[in-house]
């Protein structure tokens, strides 16, 4: 009934004039509707049956968007509330918590997103690494998503101050302290930041409007050139496919009263008519329909633990003491064990390193070799020194986050975890 | 536009092209220097570097944490000194060991000696000793603005 009615209103003069085609029951029409419609030409009308199977990418990347699209509309919800002022940012925290209906699932789910988002862009990346989908042509789209990484990196970390909870603040004081020790703009770059010299109301605004404003506007306009860029690199990567071997076509006799055009005539013994040509099919309603379905497994993974545990609100902020230890967010860690060893090194030079060797990667390895399969065996080096450094980095945050005690003194994560006596007379 | 004439500009070309480019530089440039000389504020509302504590007497023996400005201030009889407890790695506040004669620091574990100086961990500086004074209405100030050496008290 309600695709009968859907239908009927495709049909009228209203309906055609938004939906050029209706619920598409032809392949012609199936073409139509992913070439004429905004939301669905994003896609190409076919893609390649690769695309269509799960191992292929995992869905990695288009959950990391996914993630972001809730992110945009829970925080656009949350901003109704929120003020960014230093005597109000924690009050309307808990505004949100106790007063605002479905506040707390609001926060919730944006923190749950937040977090989620940071893992599956990383897996995203690990996917095209351990893929080889990076190699040229596709070395200027791996560069784009090294600037979405670290675009979701400053939305997190900007996004972390706003509660204005001992834990934003602090985790922001080493945060920008950390910026404070890149050579010659170190300085400068840390008072542009905080728009002072402390962490106080210039600090929170600035963070706000970044947050808010500039970052997901670049984010928006990367994710577009990002998706843009699959397509006109051919879609996803794939291994060399042998040129398909012309088969003899049988002669048919085919009756001569009928005329045939050559409309998706597939090999094989008969003309088949509507079967797809080549390893090619139709993204409605194969790709879209897989689509949809992730679409909803995401909305599950963030809503079941939106429900189940609240976001963390610590006390409200106090510039003179901070909490012992002060930790910063969950993916911070490695960076703040590598910081507490040496902030030059471990806060500017490591990350700076890390981030020019993923830039550099695909301008210099660009052997077509591996390229669409997991982990080929033509790539051991790469794959090697990627593993490698990937779990050094899972290795200092499992340390920075349950391996540091009190005054970021080494302990064990079972012994009984006592905050430090504040010693201050 | 005369194109394609073997790298030969006419004049008016040469002039077009020179001043239409200088115009597009100029017009990119100040617009991006403005920009970011718009970030720098001009105006900063943050508490005075100066700091106006109570009177010396009003301190007892020892060390006493002062909140406002993240400062200890040691007497020692008739001497006033004081320390700054801002971590010279990334901006904590240190806590008086336990022994009372240095400065741990909980985010990063940087340790200072009784002067200030780092003993070890991660903090490139010694803690700064700003200078005491006293005012005119016998009243202590402590300004960050202004260095000493640890050494270097107020004598009352």
């Amino acid at each position: 009934m309600p695709k009968r009615l859907w239908m009927l209103f495709c049909r009228s003069r209203v309906g055609r004039s938004i939906f050029r085609v209706g619920l598409p029951t032809s392949n012609l029409e199936r073409m139509q509707a992913a070439v004429s419609s905004f939301v669905l030409h994003i896609h190409p009308a076919k893609v390649h049956a690769r695309t269509l199977k799960f191992s292929t990418t995992l869905g990695l990347g288009l959950i990391s968007l996914y993630l972001f699209i809730i992110l945009a509309a829970t925080g656009a919800l949350l901003m109704f509330y929120y003020v960014p002022a230093t005597d109000q940012a924690y009050q309307s925290m808990k505004d949100l918590e106790f007063v605002v209906t479905a506040g707390q699932v609001v926060r919730n789910i944006h923190s749950w997103a937040a977090h989620l988002m940071i893992v599956f862009v990383v897996l995203h990346m690990c996917r095209v690494f351990y893929t080889a989908a990076y190699k040229p042509p596709r070395e200027f789209n791996w560069l784009i998503g090294l600037g979405l990484f670290l675009l979701t990196l400053g939305l997190s970390f900007t996004g972390y101050l706003l509660p204005w909870d001992q834990l934003a603040y602090w985790a922001i004081t080493v945060g920008t302290g950390i910026a404070g020790y890149a050579p010659l703009v170190g300085d400068k770059m840390k008072f542009i930041l905080l728009g002072g010299h402390t962490v106080g109301q210039a600090a929170l605004i600035r963070f706000y409007v970044l947050h808010v404003v500039a970052l997901p506007a670049v984010m928006v306009i990367l994710i577009a050139i990002h998706l843009w860029r699959v397509r006109r690199d051919g879609g996803l990567a794939r291994p060399e496919e042998p040129e398909p071997t012309p088969q003899q076509m049988p002669a048919i006799a085919l009756p001569q009263t009928k005329t045939y055009g050559l409309m998706e005539l597939a090999r094989g013994t008969t003309p088949s008519v509507g079967a797809p040509a080549d390893d090619l099919v139709f993204t409605w309603p194969n790709l879209l329909f897989r689509e949809i379905l992730i679409f909803l497994f995401v909305f599950a993974l963030v809503l079941v633990p939106a429900i189940l545990w609240n976001a963390p609100l610590e006390e409200i902020a106090n510039p003179v003491y901070p909490p012992n230890p002060a930790k910063a967010p969950w993916y911070f860690l490695g960076l703040q064990e590598l910081v507490s060893h040496s902030a030059f090194w471990g806060g500017v030079v490591v990350p700076g390193l890390i981030v020019t060797a993923l830039a550099v990667l695909p301008y210099l390895d660009r052997k077509p070799r591996g390229v669409g399969v997991w982990f080929s065996g033509q790539r051991k080096v790469a794959i090697t020194i990627f593993t490698v450094c990937l779990l050094t980095m899972l290795t200092l945050t499992v340390i920075g986050r349950w391996f540091r005690g009190p005054n970021w003194a080494l302990q064990a994560p079972w012994k009984p975890y006592v905050a430090a006596e504040e010693r201050r007379p | 536009m005369s194109e394609g004439t073997g790298g030969n500009l006419n004049r008016r070309d040469f002039i077009r092209l020179t001043f239409g480019w200088a115009a597009a530089l100029f017009a990119t440039g100040a617009s991006a220097a403005a920009g970011a000389r718009f970030m720098i504020p001009n105006v900063l509302y943050e508490p005075d570097r100066r700091y106006k504590a109570l009177k010396p007497d009003d301190y007892p023996e020892g060390v006493t944490f002062i909140a406002e400005i993240r400062t200890f201030l040691i007497r020692n009889g008739d001497k006033f000194r004081a320390v700054s407890a801002v971590c010279t790695h990334l901006g904590c506040t240190v806590n008086l060991s336990a022994d009372g004669k240095g400065f741990h620091c909980p985010c990063h574990g940087s340790q200072f000696d009784e002067n200030g100086a780092v003993v070890s961990g991660p903090a490139p500086k010694s803690l700064p000793w700003p200078a005491v004074s006293l005012s005119r209405d016998g009243r202590l100030v402590i300004d960050a603005s202004q260095q000493v050496p640890p050494s270097q008290a107020l004598v009352i």
